[in-house]
C-alpha cells in the first residue's frame, strides 16, 4: 500500500507546482474594463523563428517581423496599408531631378538615451552600401551614391540615378538607424530607437519585449510587455490558444480557423498581405521554355477550388500576378490563364506533349503539403505526371534558388517589390523578357509615383500574359484574438508586425 | 584491474570520440544546402554570398575546416553558431536544463510505471485485469508520442487549464514552480511512451521468472507466489530489463525530439532539429560531438566500474 500513497502524494506537489505557476502567470488585474491598460503583457503567436537579431546581417522575414517598427525603425516607416509615413526624420525634401533627397531629424534617441545624430544615419547607411556589406537590403539601396550629414540633424542622400522604390528601401530594413560606434551584439542585443526594447530570447521558446517608457516618440507603447511565442506545430499552438496562453495568433490556416469560427471568446481579422504562393517554372529549362506549356501549367490548375480546399476565402484569395491590393498598381489578372483543363489539354499537346509530360516540383517542407497535392492531382488530369520533391528551406535556398536546379518550384513569396525581380534574368525563374526589363527601369527612374505605377502595372500583366510563373493563390493575414485585445496590424503580419498600437482593455 | 586494461579502454575512448568527431564533420558536409544562403537570404547578391561564405569559412578545402574544428575541440572550444555567433557549450547548458530533467524524470517515472505493473500482469496473465494491463502497454506502444502529447494537453490544458500547454518560463528556472509545472505533461508523455515499451519487458521477464525452479522451490517453502517474487523474482528479472533500459535511452532521446516539439520546450532536441534545417554546420558538429562525447565517457566509466565490482572479471587482461 505505500505506493500508490507516495505517487498520490507526487501528483499533489505537481499540481500546487502548477497552481503556483497559473497563480504566477495571471495578467495585471485591476484595470477596468474597456479601459486600456498599461500594465498588460500580450503573449502572441508566431510560427517562424529568427536564427539571429542582427538585423543588418542575417536574413529573413522572421526578424524584420519583430524587429522593424518594434525595435528598430528608420528615417521613414511604412503604415498598415502601405504608405510611406514619417519617422526618425520628416519626409524628405526631394530635388527635381530626384536625385537627392534631404531629410531632417526628428529629436530621437536611442535606447541607451543618446540621441539619433545624423553621423548616425550617414554611418548606417555607409555600411549598408559598403563594397563588403552583406547586409541583406545591399541590392535595395542599389542607386545609393552617397550619405552625407551635413549637420547634426540634416542628411542628405545623393542617388546615382532615379529611383522611385528608395523610400521604400528606407522603410525596409536597411535603413534601419544604429547608433555609430555602438560595439554591442547585434545577434542578440540591440540598441535601438522603437518603442519596444528587446528584454529577453529564450532561444528555442520565445523572445520578449518590454515597453521603452523613455521612448522619443509622441505616442508611447500601450502595454508593458510582449512575449513572442514561437509554436511551429500548428496542434501545438491551437491548444495554447483555447488554454488561454494566448492573446493574439497569427500564422492562421484553415484547422485553426475552423477551430475558432464562431466562439465568442475569439475575434479573427482578415487583412491583405503581399504573400504570395509562386508556383514558379524554371522559364531557361526544358520543356518549360515553351511559353505554351507554361499556360497550360497555369490553365489546368482550379485556383477557386484551391482557395476552398485550404480553408476558404477568409485566409487565401487567388493572385493572378505578382501584385497584391496594397501595391497602387494593381490590377486584378485572375481572368488570365483562367481554369480550362480542356485548354490546357490542347495546349499541351500543341506543344507536343500529347503523350504526357514529366515534372518535378521542389517545396520546402515548411509548407503543409496540401497545397503541392492538390496541384499534382489538378497537373495529373491533364497528363502531367509531377513528382512533389520536399526538401528543407535551406537546400530549396541552396538548390533552386541560387543554382535553378529545377523545373516547378513551389515558395510563399513575402517580401514586397519582388515584382522588380522579373527583370532580373538571373534571379531563379530565370524568366527573361526585354519588355519587362525595359519598364522595370523606367518604373524606377520614373518621374511621378504615378508614372511608375503605370508601367509596374503593364509589368504585372507582361509576366501574366506570358505565364512567367504562377501565383497559385495570395495568403491573406487573419489573426485571432482574444476579446479587449485590439490596435495590431492587420495586414501582411508575416512580413511586419509594428505592435505600437497594441492595446489590451480587459484582462484575461 | 590491470593497467593494461585502462590505457587500452582509453586509448579505444580517445579513437572513438576521434571517429565520432570525422564522422559528424563528413556527414554533415555531405547534406545538400548552403549556411551562407540562409544567412543571405532571397535578395542577396551573387557577390554578397561570396563574401558571407569567406567570413564564415566554408570556401576553405575540408581538412583545413576540420583540423581548425578539431584543434578548437582539443582546447575545449566547442565552436560559435555560424548563424548568430553563440557558444556551443553555453547554448547547450541552457538547453540541458530543460532536456535534462525532461528525460530523467520520464525515465525514472517509466520504471515507477512499468515494473509494478508489468509484474502484476504476469502475475494475473490469466485473469481479465492482468490481461487490461498488458492490453493497455499494448495500446501505449501503438499511440504515437506526439498524438499523446497533443492529446494530454487538451484535456489538462484546454480542458482542466491546471498545466500549461506549451513552452518554458523565459526566465528558465527563476521561478522553479513555474518550471515544473510547463514539464508535467512533456514528462507524463515521454513517460508513458517509454513505460508502454518497458512494461511488455518487465511482465515477459517476470513471466519467464515466474516458471524458474528457485521460484518453485521458494514457494515450497511456504511462500505465496507475490511474496516469492518480491524477494526472489524480482533480482532475476531485472537483468533483462535493466539490459533493455540502456537501449531505451536512445529512444528516450529521439521521443524528446518528439515531446520537445510537440510541447514547444526550448530543449536539445528542438534546438538540433533547428540548427540542421539551418545548416548551421558549426553549432551542430559541436552539439553532436559534446552529446556522443558524454555517452562514451559514461560508457568508459561504467565499464572501469564493472571491472573493479566484478571479481570474476578483475583479472582479465
Amino acid at each position: 500500500m505505500r505506493s500508490p500513497r507516495i505517487i498520490a502524494l507526487a501528483v499533489t506537489a505537481l499540481l500546487l507546482a502548477a497552481g503556483c505557476g497559473a497563480a504566477d502567470d495571471g495578467s495585471p488585474t485591476g484595470a477596468a474594463p474597456g479601459r486600456p491598460d498599461p500594465r498588460a503583457e500580450v503573449d502572441v503567436r508566431l510560427l517562424l523563428e529568427p536564427t539571429s537579431l542582427d538585423i543588418t546581417k542575417v536574413a529573413g522575414a522572421a526578424l524584420e517581423q519583430i524587429l522593424l517598427g518594434n525595435v528598430y525603425e528608420g528615417l521613414v516607416k511604412y503604415t498598415d496599408d502601405g504608405k510611406i509615413e514619417p519617422g526618425l526624420a520628416a519626409l524628405p525634401e526631394v530635388s527635381g531631378d530626384g536625385l537627392t533627397y534631404t531629410f531632417t531629424l526628428n529629436r530621437a534617441t536611442f535606447h541607451d538615451g543618446s540621441p539619433v545624430t545624423a553621423a548616425d544615419v550617414e554611418d548606417s547607411f555607409g555600411k549598408v552600401i559598403a563594397a563588403d556589406s552583406v547586409n541583406p537590403a545591399k541590392a535595395s539601396f542599389a542607386s545609393v551614391e552617397k550619405v552625407e550629414a551635413k549637420d547634426d540633424t540634416t542628411v542628405v542622400i545623393t542617388l546615382a540615378r532615379r529611383d522611385t522604390t528608395f523610400l521604400y528601401a528606407l522603410a525596409g530594413r536597411g535603413g534601419v538607424v544604429l547608433k555609430k560606434g555602438a560595439a554591442n551584439r547585434l545577434d542578440d542585443s540591440e540598441n535601438g530607437t522603437g518603442p519596444f526594447r528587446l528584454q529577453n530570447w529564450q532561444r528555442g521558446s520565445t523572445i520578449t519585449f518590454v515597453r521603452d517608457d523613455a521612448y522619443w516618440g509622441q505616442a508611447k507603447a500601450k502595454v508593458a510587455k510582449v512575449v513572442f511565442h514561437y509554436i511551429a506545430d500548428e496542434n501545438t499552438a491551437l491548444n495554447a490558444l483555447r488554454a488561454g496562453e494566448i492573446d493574439l495568433y497569427t500564422g492562421t490556416t484553415g484547422d485553426s480557423y475552423a477551430a475558432v469560427q464562431g466562439d465568442p471568446g475569439f475575434t479573427v481579422t482578415t487583412g491583405n498581405s503581399n504573400t504570395i504562393f509562386v508556383l514558379a517554372f524554371n522559364n531557361s529549362r526544358g520543356p518549360l521554355k515553351d511559353p505554351r506549356v507554361r499556360h497550360a501549367l497555369r490553365r489546368a490548375v482550379d485556383k477557386d477550388g484551391l482557395v476552398t480546399t485550404l480553408g476558404g476565402d477568409h485566409l487565401y484569395a487567388k493572385a493572378g500576378s505578382h501584385t497584391a491590393p496594397t501595391d497602387p498598381w494593381y490590377e486584378d489578372l485572375t481572368s488570365i490563364d483562367s481554369y480550362d483543363p480542356a485548354a490546357a489539354k490542347a495546349l499541351l499537346a500543341q506543344a507536343g506533349h500529347a503523350a504526357g509530360l514529366d515534372l518535378e516540383l521542389t517545396v520546402p517542407n515548411i509548407y503543409p503539403s496540401t497545397m503541392a497535392d492538390y496541384i499534382a492531382a489538378q497537373y495529373k488530369a491533364v497528363g502531367v505526371n509531377l513528382k512533389v520533391n520536399t526538401v528543407e528551406f535551406g537546400v530549396w535556398l541552396d538548390k533552386v534558388y541560387t543554382k535553378a536546379d529545377y523545373d516547378l518550384s513551389l515558395v510563399a513569396h513575402v517580401e514586397p517589390l519582388t515584382i522588380l525581380q522579373y527583370a532580373q534574368p538571373g534571379y531563379y525563374w530565370r524568366y527573361d523578357n526585354p519588355d519587362v526589363r525595359k519598364w522595370t527601369e523606367e518604373a524606377i527612374s520614373a518621374g511621378s509615383d504615378a508614372e511608375r505605377d503605370t508601367l509596374l502595372g503593364q509589368v504585372a500583366r507582361k509576366i501574366s500574359e506570358d505565364a512567367a510563373a504562377d501565383w497559385v493563390v495570395r495568403s491573406l493575414s487573419t489573426s485571432i484574438a482574444r476579446p479587449g485585445v485590439t490596435g495590431f496590424p492587420k495586414n501582411d503580419t508575416n512580413a511586419r508586425l509594428d505592435l505600437s498600437g497594441l492595446t489590451v482593455t480587459t484582462p484575461r | 584491474m590491470t593497467p593494461v586494461f585502462l590505457v587500452r579502454r582509453l586509448g579505444l575512448l580517445a579513437a572513438a570520440l576521434f571517429g565520432v568527431s570525422l564522422l559528424i564533420f563528413v556527414l554533415l558536409r555531405l547534406l545538400p544546402g548552403d549556411v551562407a544562403t540562409i544567412v543571405g537570404g532571397v535578395q542577396a547578391t551573387p557577390e554578397q554570398l561570396a563574401v558571407l561564405r569567406e567570413r564564415l569559412g566554408t570556401d576553405r578545402p575540408l581538412p583545413v575546416q576540420y583540423a581548425e574544428w578539431a584543434g578548437g575541440v582539443l582546447t575545449g572550444d566547442f565552436g560559435r553558431s555560424m548563424l548568430n555567433g553563440v557558444s556551443v557549450t553555453d547554448e547547450l547548458a541552457r538547453k540541458l536544463v530543460v532536456t535534462l530533467p525532461l528525460t530523467l524524470t520520464a525515465a525514472v517515472l517509466a520504471v515507477a510505471i512499468a515494473v509494478p505493473l508489468g509484474a502484476y500482469a504476469a502475475l494475473r496473465q490469466r485473469a481479465p485485469d492482468g490481461a487490461a494491463v498488458s492490453a493497455l502497454g499494448q495500446l501505449g506502444v501503438a499511440v504515437p508520442t506526439f498524438w499523446m502529447g497533443i492529446m494530454l494537453s487538451v484535456v489538462f490544458a484546454v480542458q482542466l487549464r491546471l498545466l500549461p500547454a506549451q513552452g518554458f518560463p523565459a526566465d528558465g528556472w527563476a521561478e522553479p514552480g513555474r518550471a515544473a509545472a510547463s514539464l508535467v505533461l512533456p514528462v507524463l508523455t515521454l513517460a508513458l511512451a517509454q513505460a508502454a515499451v518497458l512494461l511488455r519487458f518487465v511482465r515477459s521477464a517476470t513471466l519467464e521468472v515466474l516458471q524458474a525452479d528457485f521460484l518453485r522451490t521458494a514457494r515450497a517453502k511456504g511462500l505465496t507466489t507475490g511474496a516469492a517474487l518480491l524477494r526472489h523474482g524480482l533480482r532475476n528479472a531485472a537483468m533483462p530489463v535493466v539490459s533493455v533500459l540502456g537501449i531505451q535511452i536512445a529512444s528516450l532521446i529521439v521521443g524528446a525530439v518528439v515531446v520537445e516539439q510537440a510541447f514547444s520546450l526550448p530543449g536539445v532536441g528542438k534546438m538540433l532539429l533547428a540548427d540542421v534545417g539551418n545548416r548551421d554546420l558549426v553549432k551542430v558538429q559541436g552539439t553532436v560531438l559534446l552529446l556522443s562525447g558524454l555517452v562514451l565517457v559514461l560508457g568508459t566509466v561504467i565499464d572501469i566500474v564493472h571491472r573493479l565490482a566484478d571479481p570474476r572479471l578483475r583479472d582479465t587482461p
